[in-house]
């Protein structure tokens, strides 16, 4: 069942990337009366969909690759929300909308064969460190966009004749202050998602566990955000230096995230 | 009934006659009763702004006579008016009055005060009786396809003033200007405008540099702020989120490293330069530095100008919105014009149906008060199906202007409109709108008003003819 919901979520999330384009881009209010409610339609749908996948599957948190898609696609969903209610920045659907769009068509096609049987999975921790892990993923997303948006609009206003179609771009402030919030809170679930994570390895493999250089980078990764922050809040970080280390972390953030996929050690197997 | 629009505006007439038929905002009340008073007037709103001079009316066949109206209550010259104005009828009086609500005949298209003082205007004309169905209607729609054009182009989004462009500007650096602090450095007239622009729009408090430090308490004074000594200017700078300069300097007053001084006391904080003097204030290589954002006189009129261009492309959609409209509305009057023939032909039923019912009334003694009730539903829903086509019929021929076919069917179920009196004038507002708008199989219009009781639905003939109400079951 949860299927029917996933693809009646992707229709809605469709419907909103169709009219947030042409509604933003070309001042469209009505066609922005139809893209907030498909959104949030779209993510109604997407919950009930997740709830009963994850309850069907007699777990609480996303195990196989069709599950963290669909569960990043959601998160990217929210965050977006959260901006418009609290910004009014509905620009963000145009990259957001797609992108959760296209985290969720492989999931909602069909079911995933892929199981995973460890007892692991239904351990709360696991669900707190994947769960806040995806969490910060999303926050740099939208500190990444919110970075280059800037750069455009920072750019848009030296130029003094920018092109006409870029006039939907929030204000330098707003962009900085979601992009400071977006850190913050990415931060704040990284530590939490490293600390879940270290607790678990702790008790199941020992410090054996933090040997492996991949789960080393991990760490690493985190001094790298706590480094961003800090040049953020004291040095007054902004425009292009900004997008250069929030496109940095983003960068380093996937590559630590692909590498565990390889790692020996970052494994739930069967018992 | 006939619908005017005479008057006189920015493009026709120079401020000297303009400025002999404005009318103050207390005389208007006034000016409208007494033009209601004409000869043939029936409704009419009077719009006096600084541009423009308007009388819109709702007469009988023969016209008022206008210019004998202002001799009068303006001592002008017919000689000298009659060469500035401006008469349109009918469709082409609609078509300026809407053009007018949505700011195309304005000085300045798109500014949004013209809606403002239509608004007003109509409220005056209400207030002294001089607006009924008619004219009520027609004004309401200006409103609406006013408001219809905001919405749908961008004809008042962006700004075309100096002053105001600036202060769009800044509201793009810093988004709210709720608490930014303005330096302005020189007190010229300009700058002194865009700080009043700025601190309208919440910006405060304000910071005023001068060579002359007593004009700089002055200007401080006049706007709440605080006044600091020119050579002090440096060490109060970066304080300053958006810094006006207009000194008569020769040299530039802030360099490139100035301006990096400051920013990184700001912490990289965005600075805004507004640099209105000639020659220039701020050095332009500081627009060059991240968060440093520079706009001079000609920057400022040229984004202006390109907002201005803007507007004239969205005027285009403007007029296509107002030509749609016109027709809409036209269209919506011509349904209004078989609302006589509709109550006509209905009454003529009801009366065919209460007689055939009292023809048979020996015959339905036996009847029980409910089989009598089912009855009585019976015979007003056979009697409206029948009339369903019918007025759907007249409804679609006086929408497509088809006077033929309205004359045919009236013939055949011999209504005589001609006997009825105007029906316009007559018919309560809300109504007449509510058959003109009804959907085809909505022939019954219920109206829930207090009297009713909230449950008695209620046909139009009954409405207007004032003939005892039947009680109806629901769903009738």
């Amino acid at each position: 069942m949860h299927l029917l919901w996933l693809r009646v979520a992707a229709i809605f999330y469709c419907a909103a990337c169709a009219t947030t384009l042409p509604a933003v881009l070309y001042r469209r209010p009505r066609l922005q009366r139809i893209a907030l409610p498909a959104t949030l339609s779209g993510f109604f749908f997407h919950f009930v969909a997740i709830v009963e996948m994850l309850s069907a599957a007699r777990h609480w948190m996303p195990v196989g690759m069709h599950e963290v898609e669909s569960v990043l696609s959601i998160l990217i969903v929210a965050a977006y929300l959260l901006v418009v209610f609290t910004y009014r920045a509905t620009g963000f659907g145009i990259f957001a909308m797609p992108l959760a769009l296209l985290l969720l068509i492989t999931p909602a096609v069909g079911p995933d064969h892929a199981t995973f049987n460890s007892p692991m999975i239904r351990s709360g921790w696991l669900f707190i460190h994947v769960g806040a892990l995806l969490a910060a993923y999303v926050a740099l997303i939208f500190s990444l966009l919110s970075s280059l948006f800037y750069l455009v609009q920072e750019q848009r206003l030296k130029s003094k004749s920018g092109p006409a179609f870029l006039a939907w771009l929030p204000s330098l402030a707003v962009m900085d202050s979601i992009s400071n919030r977006s850190l913050t809170i990415g931060f704040h679930c990284m530590t939490l998602g490293l600390l879940a994570g270290s607790f678990i390895a702790q008790q199941s493999v020992g410090a054996a566990y933090f040997l492996d250089p991949k789960v080393l980078l991990s760490f690493g990764m985190w001094v790298l955000y706590v480094f961003m922050l800090f040049m953020r809040h004291n040095v007054g970080l902004r425009g292009r230096r900004a997008v250069y280390v929030s496109s940095f972390a983003f960068v380093v953030v996937v590559s630590v995230w692909i590498a565990n996929l390889f790692s020996s050690v970052h494994r739930f197997p069967g018992p | 009934m006939k619908i005017m629009l005479w008057g006189i505006n920015h493009k026709t007439a120079p401020v000297e006659i303009r400025e002999r038929l404005a009318i103050a905002s207390d005389a208007l009340p006034e000016v409208t009763r007494q033009l209601l008073q004409a000869p043939g007037m029936q409704e009419c709103m009077v719009l006096s702004t600084c541009n423009r001079v308007e009388f819109v009316t709702l007469h009988e066949e023969q016209e008022p006579d206008l210019l004998e109206f202002l001799q009068a209550h303006f001592a002008v010259d017919a000689d000298t008016l009659h060469p500035h104005m401006y008469t349109y009828r009918e469709r082409e009086a609609v078509q300026h009055l809407f053009r007018v609500a949505a700011s195309l005949d304005s000085m300045v298209v798109g500014e949004p005060q013209i809606l403002g003082q239509v608004k007003e205007s109509f409220a005056v004309a209400q207030s002294v009786g001089a607006v009924r169905a008619s004219l009520d209607k027609l004004l309401r729609m200006a409103l609406v396809v006013a408001k219809k054009i905001r919405t749908e182009t961008q004809i008042g989004s962006s700004s075309v003033s100096i002053a105001s462009t600036a202060v769009e500007l800044a509201k793009r650096i810093f988004g709210s200007l709720e608490g930014r602090q303005v330096l302005l450095v020189g007190a010229g007239k300009m700058s002194e405008l865009a700080a009043r622009h700025l601190l309208q729009n919440g910006a405060a408090p304000i910071l005023v540099a001068n060579r002359t430090f007593e004009r700089a308490v002055n200007l401080a004074q006049r706007y709440g702020g605080h006044p600091i000594r020119f050579e002090e200017l440096y060490a109060h700078a970066d304080k300053a989120d958006i810094i006006i300069t207009s000194t008569g300097s020769s040299e530039p007053i802030f360099r490139r490293e100035q301006a990096q001084k400051m920013l990184h006391k700001r912490r990289g904080r965005p600075i805004f330069f507004v640099d209105i003097a000639v020659p220039r204030d701020v050095d332009p290589s500081v627009n060059r530095l991240d968060g440093v954002f520079l706009y001079d006189i000609d920057d400022l009129q040229s984004v202006a100008a390109t907002h201005l261009a803007t507007r004239g492309r969205e005027a285009e959609k403007a007029e296509r919105i107002i030509q749609q409209e016109v027709d809409r509305f036209q269209l919506s009057l011509r349904t209004l014009d078989v609302v006589p023939a509709i109550v006509e032909m209905q009454k003529s039923f009801e009366n065919t149906r209460q007689s055939e019912t009292r023809r048979m009334q020996a015959k339905l003694q036996s009847l029980t008060p409910e089989q009598k009730t089912a009855v009585e539903a019976l015979t007003r829903g056979l009697m409206n199906k029948y009339l369903h086509q019918t007025v759907h019929a007249l409804k679609a021929a006086a929408r497509e202007g088809d006077a033929a076919t309205i004359k045919n069917i009236c013939d055949i179920f011999d209504v005589d409109t001609g006997a009825m009196p105007p029906v316009r004038s007559q018919v309560v507002p809300e109504l007449a709108v509510a058959v003109a708008a009804a959907p085809e199989d909505a022939f019954s219009v219920d109206l829930l008003g207090d009297d009713f009781a909230g449950s008695v639905p209620v046909t139009v003939g009954e409405y207007f003819l004032d003939a005892p109400l039947v009680r109806r079951e629901k769903g009738d």
